[in-house]
């Protein structure tokens, strides 16, 4: 590679001023961010700042008109989701898209079919020990956190080496989001490497190590999770929050 | 009012049909519910079939060479369309996907009748289906027996691929979010190509199976094509068990009606899908879904 | 403003076009292998063409059941004259085109609840049914599989000076007179107020349902004139080869209507008919050439699917295409460069120092009916889905002339409360009152003719239609109520619709760019424009959602000074994420958090509101065990 030439510290994920139109509408301008190996970096912004369409664009999902995505050193913009995926990237929709007519358990084979180090069942069991109760179970009878938790589960099973968490935390009640958390931790804790977008900002801060902030699709705010917390006037102004 | 044995007759004809109806229709529906195509083509290829099997059986007695000639030229056929012409359509919109495909029912007709002239070819029962076969106080004819036998293992043959194999398990996800199966790292487009094959061998083998009992023309499938889209109304758009078990009714409706009123056999199908229209719109076994 | 009357001599050009062209048809085209009959029944086709065309190429509903419609209106005008229970062929061949607009209305009544594939396969289905019941239950009236033979001509005079309209000559003329009033009558059709509801809702159907149509009646009626077109060329096809044939019921009369509609060009109304002459052209001639007789169909079929592949707009569509685009071409250069330096500003507005409060006054139906002091009210809506409670128990009520906000974390159920005000979504229970008239149940164009119109978070706009002709249709919807069929009006001659259009068109500053087809406009014109149309149904609620998305902090501005100058007439709600903009703008502000309502008050009181903040932090800061 090139890029890695003599860089000791290279980024898993580059994303490289890109642009992304959705509709008609322009969504982000000349948007960059990096993602090192094993780190957990949270998108936070308001509504509409971008955030959805950034992981859609790294999925592949929405195609940026101009600038580059690289993983791993290898250019993969313009690469259909499919491709994307068998290189590593797995994004977890918000709207978590569980196959409602399969079970949990033909769920997780669908997404373990095309990925070379696919997890065996019992070791997502142990993450999500509620997933095997309700293996055998159509996804359309699951609550909303145990879909959340099996859309997580088909990221895992994969190996996926980046995950895109796109609000994980949306519409759960806060009991199943403080055992969300607790998973995303642990998966932090391991090394695992995410991405995070989510409304709740205190509950992404938790296992962040870095943060993003975006506002009208440009990138106005990069550092830690105390370098925010040590500024309310930048929580208000892109969060919204305290007014 | 008919006699008990005639009824009974005519629910084992019921059986028959709907049978063939369950196979041509499932070819449909899972052509419908992956790709989100509706086959016009699909009569076109019902004739295929039995002219696949009108030649065969011409230079071989086998009847079984005859099924597996089928199943090849089929998946040739189903493969190359899919390929040249089903692909270019995936984006377009629905209205477009019929023409073409109604364009492609036209050509594969002409062409037969081009091949083999417009006239009624028969097609000979297979020898160890010949004569009849007493069933307690019935006679019913061999092969209509076989007939349904023959079915209900290619139905249970797609039951397993669709439901005990990676491949089922790709198609069924991808009938309900293609878009998903991408993002899991599977090629939906090859999966695409495969149902597409997989739905034209069903209804060539349906069409060949079918050549023994009625005069082979180049416009067969025509209504075919129309009673199995009453099927899929009936069972709900893109449901493999709703395909079967609409199949299974619409055959029962047509027979038994014909039992007390030949002339109204058919109309009784389509009244009933008028009905299910209004008291049940998204079909038996169907969800809103795609469409 | 420019504002181009169509009118006079230019206007009739295609209708001009058509009677000459069926004036020297006879003359010319027998050279190039045309006889008289081949016309005649090019005209035939052309005539049920018609109607279909006004059902698929300007409705975009595609139907495989034509046949049906054609043989009905065949097999009642034969009946009725055969069987001798009517004299006349013009009374039976009005009761033969009745019939089949009476069978129209049935199939239709059915078929229309559905949309796409499902649409097509009804229809197509009821074609098969038609053909059953013409060949058995009915066969004692119409002769089964044999039809009816002896079909009378038309005779025109009585007595002794009646001249029998024989085969040949009389019998072209009589088609082609029959042909132009048909095509006369179908492009007053289109051009008229239904014809615009028509073609809008081809291009977005939801949102025709939103301003107030009522979008299954209009597609009903388009139904129906497609099967009274049918019918009666159906009733003519009998008289004309004095035999009423079985085939005119069966699903191959349908394919080849959709075919020769495709070739000839869907949508430009004589598509068909040139269609129809490739068809029969292509048979009767390529038969005569050895070896190629029976491929006639296949060199067709071959054809058609080029035509879908790569020329989707067939013969007729592609030349007006090409006329029109070149007749065009400055116009749209100028209107996509204004777009282009638009957007290189990065705002969608003309630069204004200072806003002027722009005067609202707009010719418009009067606002508020009733004289409640509340304009709209929720009472404990809520929504579930399985288990999750989108909305649980919101109530809350819009004082009448205020600008009302509803803000909320994402998740809140922000845009799901949203969808119930105006019943596009029915909630699972509670109810929404406007001016304490029940909304709820009513249904989402009911509810726009009560006066809740939206703007929505996502454009919803007729894209290919110019920016005049989006805000007709919105304008239009109240001023006719849900469903009108005035067939044979200009869709531009209602003088009060067409005054607001301007005014609004003025208000949107949208005057210059009033004629540019609206995929062309910038994004922020676009944003500014699906405003407009909920403003052009005026409306006594108005219901903005995210009407801020996407803009430019320029365009933030001149937007909120726009809503500012709209709630000076009417009462607004408006969900929005910028929450500096819903400071300034609102004077009371509901407060959403997961499905509840957690808090409704002023500005100041909801700046102040603990619970407010901490929702905005996030879940896990309020329930988190200290």
């Amino acid at each position: 590679m090139p890029i890695s030439g003599g860089c000791t510290r290279m980024s898993l994920l580059e994303v490289d001023r890109i642009n992304t139109l959705y509709g008609d509408s322009h969504v982000l301008f000349d948007l960059s961010l990096r993602v090192k190996q094993g780190e957990v970096v949270a998108l936070l912004g308001r509504n509409g700042a971008g955030k959805t369409t950034t992981l859609r664009s790294i999925m592949g999902v929405l195609a940026p008109r101009s600038g580059q995505i690289r993983f791993d050193g290898k250019s993969i913009g313009g690469l259909p989701p499919s491709a994307i995926a068998g290189m590593g990237v797995q994004l977890v929709p918000e709207e978590r898209a569980i196959f409602g007519g399969l079970t949990v358990e033909e769920n997780l084979r669908v997404a373990a079919l095309t990925a070379p180090n696919a997890w065996p069942f019992d070791r997502i069991y142990q993450v999500f020990p509620r997933l095997k109760e309700r293996r055998k179970s159509a996804g359309r009878t699951l609550s909303g956190g145990e879909q959340q938790m099996l859309a997580i589960a088909r990221a895992l099973i994969r190996d996926a080496r980046i995950i895109l968490l796109d609000e994980p935390f949306e519409g759960l009640a806060p009991l199943i989001v403080r055992d969300l958390v607790e998973v995303a931790r642990n998966l932090a804790a391991e090394g695992r490497t995410m991405i995070v977008v989510e409304q709740n900002v205190t509950a992404a801060l938790s296992f962040a190590n870095r943060v993003y902030g975006l506002n009208n699709g440009h990138v106005v705010f990069e550092g830690t999770p105390a370098d925010l917390s040590a500024n309310p006037g930048l929580m208000r102004d892109f969060l919204g929050v305290g007014v | 009012m008919p006699s008990w044995p005639a009824l009974v007759s005519q629910a084992f004809n019921g059986l028959a049909l709907g049978a063939l109806l369950a196979l041509v229709s499932s070819g449909l529906t899972i052509i419908l519910g992956t790709l989100g195509v509706l086959n016009f083509a699909h009569g076109a290829l019902f004739a295929v079939g039995a002219y696949v099997a009108f030649v065969i059986l011409q230079y071989t007695s086998s009847f079984v060479l005859a099924l597996l000639g089928c199943c090849g030229v089929m998946l040739l056929l189903g493969i190359l369309l899919e390929r040249v012409i089903i692909r270019l359509f995936y984006d377009r919109p629905d209205e477009d996907q019929i023409l073409v495909t109604y364009g492609i029912g036209i050509v594969l007709v002409e062409c037969l009748r081009a091949a083999f002239g417009g006239n009624a070819q028969r097609v000979p029962v297979p020898s160890w289906g010949r004569g009849a076969t007493q069933l307690g106080f019935l006679i019913y004819p061999t092969y209509r027996l076989q007939l349904i036998a023959i079915i209900a293992m290619l139905l249970l043959g797609l039951y397993l691929v669709l439901y005990r194999t990676s491949v089922g398990l790709v198609v069924r996800a991808g009938i309900e979010n293609p878009a998903m199966v991408g993002i899991l790292g599977i090629n939906v487009r090859r999966a695409f190509l495969l149902v597409f094959a997989v739905g034209v061998v069903a209804v060539g083998l349906a069409g060949m199976l079918y050549a023994p009992v009625v005069a082979v023309t180049p416009d067969m499938g025509a209504n075919f094509m129309a009673q199995s889209f009453v099927v899929i109304v009936l069972g709900g758009l893109g449901s493999f068990p709703g395909a079967v078990v609409g199949g299974l009714i619409a055959g029962e409706i047509i027979s038994l009606t014909s039992a007390f009123n030949s002339s109204y056999s058919e109309v009784m199908l389509y009244a009933l899908m008028a009905l299910l229209l209004v008291l049940r719109p998204q079909g038996l076994f169907g969800s809103e879904g795609r469409v | 403003m420019k504002r181009v009357r169509p009118g006079g001599l230019r206007a009739c050009l295609p209708e001009f076009a058509v009677l000459v062209t069926l004036v020297a048809a006879p003359v010319v085209l027998p050279h190039a292998g045309f006889s008289t009959d081949l016309l005649t029944r090019v005209l035939n086709w052309g005539l049920i063409g018609l109607g279909f065309d006004i059902l698929f190429g300007l409705t975009g509903l595609l139907s495989f059941g034509q046949a049906a419609f054609y043989g009905a209106g065949g097999f009642v005008t034969a009946y009725l004259l055969v069987s001798g229970t009517l004299g006349s062929v013009w009374l039976a061949l009005a009761a033969g085109t009745l019939a089949a607009g009476v069978f129209g209305l049935m199939v239709g009544w059915l078929a229309v609840r559905r949309i796409g594939i499902y649409f097509t396969m009804i229809t197509l289905a009821f074609g098969q049914m038609a053909y059953f019941v013409e060949n058995s239950p009915l066969s004692k009236y119409t002769g089964g599989e044999n039809g009816l033979p002896g079909v009378p001509v038309p005779v025109i005079g009585f007595g002794q000076h009646a001249i029998r309209i024989s085969a040949g000559m009389p019998m072209y003329v009589l088609f082609a007179g029959i042909f132009f009033i048909g095509y006369v009558l179908a492009r007053r059709i289109v051009r008229s107020p239904v014809g615009a509801v028509l073609k809008a809702i081809k291009q977005n159907t939801g949102r025709v349902a939103m301003l107030g149509h009522n979008v299954p009646a209009y597609k009903l009626a388009a139904f129906v004139i497609a099967a009274l077109y049918a019918g009666l060329a159906g009733g003519l096809l009998g008289s004309f080869q004095s035999y009423m044939p079985p085939d005119a019921f069966s699903l191959e009369t349908s394919g080849q209507l959709v075919v020769q509609t495709i070739v000839g060009g869907a949508g430009t109304l004589i598509g068909p008919a040139v269609g129809a002459a490739v068809w029969l052209w292509l048979r009767d001639n390529l038969q005569l050439i050895p070896g190629l007789a029976t491929l006639w169909k296949l060199v067709l079929g071959i054809a058609f699917i080029v035509l879908v592949i790569g020329l989707r707009r067939g013969i007729c569509g592609e030349i007006f295409h090409w006329w029109n685009e070149r007749r065009d071409l400055a116009a749209l250069r100028a209107a996509e460069a204004r777009t282009a330096a638009i957007e290189a500003t990065g705002d969608g507005v003309a630069v204004e120092p200072e806003h002027q409060a722009v005067d609202v006054t707009l010719p418009l139906a009067a606002p508020a009916t009733g004289n409640s002091d509340i304009a709209l009210e929720a009472r404990s809506l809520a929504r579930h889905y399985g288990g999750l409670k989108a909305v649980d128990g919101v109530s809350f009520k819009v004082r009448r002339g205020s600008i009302h906000a509803v803000i909320g974390p994402n998740g809140a159920g922000k845009s799901t409360l949203f969808k119930m005000l105006l019943d596009e979504v029915s909630p699972s229970s509670g109810e929404v009152l406007l001016f304490g008239d029940r909304v709820t149940g009513a249904g989402v164009s009911r509810a726009a003719q009560l006066g809740i119109a939206k703007s929505n978070q996502l454009n919803q706009l007729f894209l290919n239609l110019p920016v005049r002709s989006n805000l007709r249709i919105a304008a239009l919807a109240r001023r006719r109520g849900p469903l009108r069929l005035d067939l044979l009006r200009p869709a531009d001659s209602l003088p009060e619709v067409e005054q607001q259009v301007d005014a609004i068109l003025k208000l949107l500053d949208l005057a210059e760019r009033a004629d540019t087809a609206v995929h062309i406009l910038a994004y922020g014109e676009k944003r500014r424009l699906e405003i407009g149309m909920a403003l052009a149904t005026s409306p006594n609620v108005l219901l903005l959602d995210e009407p801020l998305a996407g803009m430019s902090p320029h365009e933030r501005v001149a937007t909120c000074a726009f809503i500012r100058d709209i709630a000076r007439t009417r009462t607004i709600v408006i969900v929005e994420h910028d929450l500096d903009a819903i400071f300034g703008l609102a004077e009371r502000i509901t407060v959403l958090y997961e499905g509840r309502l957690l808090a409704d008050g002023s500005p100041d009181e909801i700046r102040r509101n603990q619970a407010v903040q901490d929702a905005y932090l996030g879940g896990l800061h309020a329930h988190e065990p200290a």
